[in-house]
């Protein structure tokens, strides 16, 4: 039927609207996603210049010698679980108060957790390293009869910087999810005759999932990549595979191996992400992150 | 027993958000079982007494009971009272079946025993074989009783009802008016329903209170309220009334019984509704008069003098309206506009030939004067 | 020669008396040179520096005639657009903000500064290309690199006419020229120094004078509040020294030992870092592998901390100015060297950096603290051990794999 015919040609073209006006949108995908991609693949089999940087070659070498890289990759995954858990356990009750028991405070101390951003990233940092520092809270800690302790390159010290600088990333998720929470919900789970515990457990914490799970995507995934604050507050000596990435690109030039250890870096978090994903969909989650 | 048991009682509650008096000394006592209504326009503190008693608010002043136990300090959890919410309240998390099963499990019922009791929760309220529906998939009616089978599956003392079927369409509303009626006769389960909707008070309750600004105006049946009502805010909230302004002549407490004049001097009979009002004479008072039981004839009709009642009055149609079962007529009188309205059945209904500007008759008999004293 | 007549010495050179030649000739200097360089392995045979011979010996009377009048105050060229920006890649605190001021002032040009802690990391940037950098504050043992590859330029001293090679010492010069011992200069001493150690005296009373000791004593009573670079060619360096090897040695065993010790010292490190100054001014580290311009301005602020320079070896070092190849602000670069070469800016500016020089009219015009300073102008028989790197240190990647996997580790 020509209805038909022409609904058909009516597709065809709305397709090629789409298809332009996604154009630059898929531009800049391949340019800055699928083709560094492709260099960095291309870069794992390679081999190292005499002077450093990239030799065409066709080997897994690069891949075999990332066993000495092990420390790195399992200090990378269990500070970014353990800042992600450790973002969640502070920035929960937070977002939580935030949401329901700041009145009209609420304005003010939402502004609060995001003044210390007005300011550089690089700075705030610095500034942990003064605070952290034999002279700031182990002198503090001396002072009142607690002993030494150090702090500054320290894993805890790297935890700390971890925690500070991603908390509103997780805080704000969350946030916006327990704002959204019909409170209602509380007073019928209430009514039904569940305490606050079980209340929390059964509605609160299941309909805060969608933003507890982007909370923990958003900080997870940077601290995975992160360099800076292990750099700063570690000394060197709480290495991330973004350390090794940045050692190996920027001072011992082997760009072959560094672009392998990208690579898996990329692999694990996909798999970490999948793995959040499966979690959360198994919890009924997915469900929620479609309505929100 | 002579006396139910009560299943709520309020005394002396008072509800106080700052400054603000949300509810006022209010005396109430719940009979178990009944079909108990707070009837009152919006904002006069029906919301506020039903969270009261479910344990979301303390009383600034008095005391709750439930079933006989003062309950200042219980939290809502431990209240063997649930509630259907205004607009439900569904966990969107869970189907319907663990929506329904939720009170259960909170009190250890779980598994098989959890299963059957939601079935037959549902069952009551007509949702046999929607325990895996998702909450959002339900129309309505449907999600207004799951709502319900997640509260009555508990068995409470007391169901509290906070405008069940205000969000419902006017024909699902009447249907679902009669089924509510019907489930609780069933279960036998004190109801405590808030409406502002007068009609639905009279048409389900056993017991209506009306509310006004947190205090209580009037309490009893329907057939009470709306033949006695004890105020002017009382008669004007349920049904339609004529109001007179008049004068008290005199007054007998005991029998009620008073002597008005209205207008400009016409001395009419009728009863103080207010047992508790000791009017002085020549006190201001309004005589309400039920539109029903206005009479009205041609003004030429013979028989106006045997059947039109004692209060007689001249007047002109100036609207004539069919309203279905019952013809509406406005007449412009010495007293002012009267409403009269006659029902369309065997021997009533329109008076033929009359229509605006015609001259009639308006008359009707002492019973009809309800004398307001405020 | 004992401290007296060292003092000495310093004042004749200041005065302008003897050479800067001749200092080092008698100071010793010179000799350290040719030791380290007759140490040298000799797979490094084509590394400009030191070279096998022994030291020529001054010749006498050698005393330039200056081209210039080395009291003048510079002058920016005439004629010549020289922009408003230059960038300079360099190392912690190492310019007086002063004399970058002054430049400005003269010549209306901003120089930003942009600091790397290793030369493989200035490196690692210029191989890519595209740095955008004007001038470079390369060491020694780079030229031979980045003369083959074009890296620098081949120095335009029309442009430079305030620099005169006569002034300087011809050794440390010579690292300069690339391919080596030809005429083509591709840069000049900026100052020279040590690799050793700063220690705070008020913290650790029993001083200590060897590499050895350093990373001993770092994993046992120090542990926790010591830091050493994160540079390969200093760190691996002492510690191949500290096992009684060869500051540039590129062993496979050796290096196996050293990195051994390296991945056995990492836990007790406070930090791995180049820039250790905040760290040991706060207090929160109490020895640091130092260079000697570091050591100067961190005596000079808090006396107690000394400077040591290991008895068992170790690095000296000279770092030249120089010019990238396709330097965006390329006559504001030539500008700056002029600028740097002028003796009483040079010396201006080594008060406040602390680093020894090497252009006699500029030490001759220092005054008598700072070439009193017995951490600038060290006592000459503790440099006797110390090695110039070698060039193939800075492109080897045994060493560069070897120093990313101990950080790793
Ligand atoms: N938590 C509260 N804080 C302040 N005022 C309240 C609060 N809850 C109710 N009120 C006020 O109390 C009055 C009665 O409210 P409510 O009981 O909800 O009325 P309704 O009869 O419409 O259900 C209203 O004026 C309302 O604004
Ligand atoms: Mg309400």
């Amino acid at each position: 039927m020509t209805s038909g015919n022409e609904s058909a040609g009516g597709r065809g073209r709305s397709r090629a609207v789409t298809a332009l006006l996604l154009a630059p949108t898929s531009a800049w995908y391949l340019l800055l996603l699928i083709v560094p991609l492709i260099i960095l693949l291309v870069f794992s089999l390679g081999a190292r210049a005499p002077e450093g940087g990239y030799a065409p070659a066709l080997q897994l070498d690069n891949y075999l010698e990332l066993p000495t890289r092990a420390t790195a990759f399992f200090n990378t995954l269990w500070m970014a679980a353990g800042g992600t858990m450790l973002c969640l356990l502070v920035g929960y009750p937070l977002a939580y108060y935030l949401a329901t028991r700041a009145g009209t405070k609420r304005t003010l101390l939402l502004v609060l957790v995001v003044v210390p951003f007005w300011t550089s990233f690089l700075i705030r940092t610095y500034a942990w390293m003064t605070i952290l520092g034999n002279q700031g809270i182990p002198a503090i800690a001396e002072g009142l009869g607690f002993g030494h302790i150090a702090l500054i390159n320290t894993p805890l010290a790297v935890m700390i910087g971890i925690v500070y600088n991603y908390l509103p990333l997780m805080v704000f998720p969350l946030y916006v999810s327990l704002e959204r929470l019909d409170k209602r919900l509380l007073e019928a789970s209430k009514d039904l005759g569940a305490g606050r515990l079980a209340t929390f457990r059964q509605v609160t914490l299941p309909l805060s999932a969608a933003g507890l799970l982007s909370g923990a995507m958003l900080v997870f995934i940077p601290i995975m990549g992160e360099y800076v604050i292990p750099a700063l507050l570690g000394g060197g000596k709480v290495f991330f595979v973004g350390n090794a990435l940045v050692d190996l690109f920027l001072q011992s030039r082997n760009w072959p191996f560094g672009s392998a250890a990208a690579i898996v870096l990329i692999l694990v978090i996909l798999f970490a992400v999948t793995l959040y994903l499966r979690l959360g969909s198994r919890a009924g989650i997915q469900r929620e992150v479609s309505i929100l | 027993m002579s006396e139910r048991a009560a299943d709520v009682e309020l005394v002396d509650v008072t509800k106080r958000f700052g400054r603000f008096v949300a509810v006022e000394r209010m005396n109430v006592s719940i009979a178990r079982g009944t079909f108990y209504s707070l009837l009152g326009p919006s904002g006069c503190g029906k919301t506020t007494t039903l969270r009261m008693i479910a344990g979301f608010e303390q009383p600034s002043e008095g005391e709750v009971l439930i079933a006989g136990q003062p309950v200042a300090g219980v939290p809502a959890y431990r209240r063997n009272v649930n509630t259907v919410f205004q607009h439900y309240a569904l966990f969107p998390h869970m189907d319907v079946a663990r929506n329904v099963g939720y009170g259960l499990r909170q009190h250890g019922v779980k598994g098989e025993e959890e299963r059957r009791r939601v079935d037959e929760a549902l069952a009551l309220v007509r949702l046999g074989g929607l325990g895996a529906r998702r909450t959002w998939e339900l129309s309505g009616g449907q999600q207004q009783r799951v709502a319900l089978a997640r509260a009555l599956v508990n068995h409470p003392t007391v169901l509290l009802l906070d405008e069940p079927l205000g969000a419902l369409d006017l024909k699902l509303r009447k249907e679902m008016q009669l089924e509510l009626k019907a489930l609780q006769h069933q279960v036998g389960i004190t109801f405590v329903y808030v409406t502002h909707d007068q009609e639905e008070a009279i048409t389900m309750s056993d017991v209506v209170v009306v509310m006004r600004d947190g205090r209580v105006q009037q309490q009893g049946s329907p057939q009470e309220l709306y033949e006695r009502p004890v105020n002017r805010f009382v008669a004007g909230f349920l049904g339609l009334s004529n109001f007179l302004a008049g004068r008290l002549v005199e007054h007998h407490p005991a029998t009620g019984g008073a002597a008005v004049t209205i207008g400009e001097g016409m001395a009419i009979h009728g009863r103080v509704t207010d047992p508790e009002a000791r009017p002085s004479a020549g006190a201001e008072v309004t005589v309400a008069v039920r539109p029903e039981r206005l009479w009205i004839g041609r003004a030429d009709d013979a028989a106006a003098e045997r059947t039109a009642g004692a209060t007689r009055v001249a007047g002109r149609v100036r609207q004539a309206t069919y309203l279905g079962d019952q013809n509406e007529y406005r007449i412009e009188t010495a007293l002012g506009e009267l409403v009269a309205r006659r029902q369309n059945s065997e021997g009533g209904g329109a008076l033929p030939g009359v229509g605006p500007g015609d001259p009639v008759l308006v008359g009707w008999r002492d019973e009809a004067n309800l004398v307001l004293v405020a | 020669m004992d401290r007296n007549e060292f003092r000495d010495l310093y004042h004749d050179l200041r005065r302008g008396r003897i050479t800067r030649r001749h200092f080092m000739a008698v100071t010793g200097l010179g000799v350290a040179s040719a030791v380290v360089a007759a140490c040298a392995p000799a797979a490094s045979s084509p590394t400009p520096g030191p070279t096998a011979e022994p030291t020529p010996p001054p010749s006498e009377g050698a005393t330039p005639a200056p081209t210039i009048d080395v009291n003048a105050d510079w002058t920016p060229p005439e004629g010549v657009d020289l922009g408003d920006t230059l960038i300079m890649t360099t190392w912690p605190n190492y310019h007086d903000q002063k004399t970058l001021d002054r430049f400005k002032e003269l010549t209306g040009v901003t120089v930003q500064l942009n600091i790397k802690g290793s030369n493989e990391e200035m490196l690692a940037e210029l191989l890519v290309g595209g740095t955008g950098w004007d001038v470079l504050v390369p060491t020694n043992y780079t030229f031979e690199t980045y003369g083959s590859k074009g890296i620098v330029e081949k120095l335009d001293l029309t442009k430079i006419p305030r620099f005169d090679a006569s002034r300087y010492d011809q050794r440390l010069l010579s690292p300069a020229f690339y391919p080596a011992g030809s005429k083509d200069q591709y840069g000049f001493n900026k100052d020279w120094g040590t690799t050793g150690f700063t220690i705070n005296t008020k913290q650790i009373s029993t001083l200590l004078t060897t590499w050895k000791e350093f990373f001993e004593r770092t994993q046992a009573d120090l542990s926790g509040k010591v830091m050493i670079h994160d540079y390969q060619l200093t760190s691996i360096g002492s510690a191949l020294v500290a096992l009684g090897y060869s500051f540039n040695s590129v062993d496979d065993a050796e290096l196996a030992k050293a990195e051994e010790l390296l991945v056995a010292v990492k836990p007790h490190l406070f930090a791995i870092t180049s820039d250790y100054q905040p760290a040991m001014r706060s207090g929160d580290a109490w020895m640091t592998m130092t260079w000697t311009n570091d050591a100067v301005q961190l005596h000079r602020d808090i006396p107690e901390i000394e400077y040591v320079i290991a008895a068992d070896g170790g690095e000296i070092w000279s770092d030249f100015f120089a010019v990238v190849t396709g330097a965006p602000h390329r006559e504001a670069a030539y500008a700056f060297l002029d600028f740097m070469a002028t003796p009483k800016v040079a010396a201006q500016d080594a008060i406040f950096h602390g680093a020894p020089l090497i252009d006699s009219a500029a030490i001759a015009l220092l005054p008598a603290e700072a070439t009193g300073n017995k951490i600038t102008y060290p006592d000459p028989a503790s440099l006797t051990k110390l090695e110039f790197g070698t060039a193939e240190l800075l492109t080897s990647q045994a060493r560069a794999d070897l120093w990313a996997r101990v950080k790793s580790a």
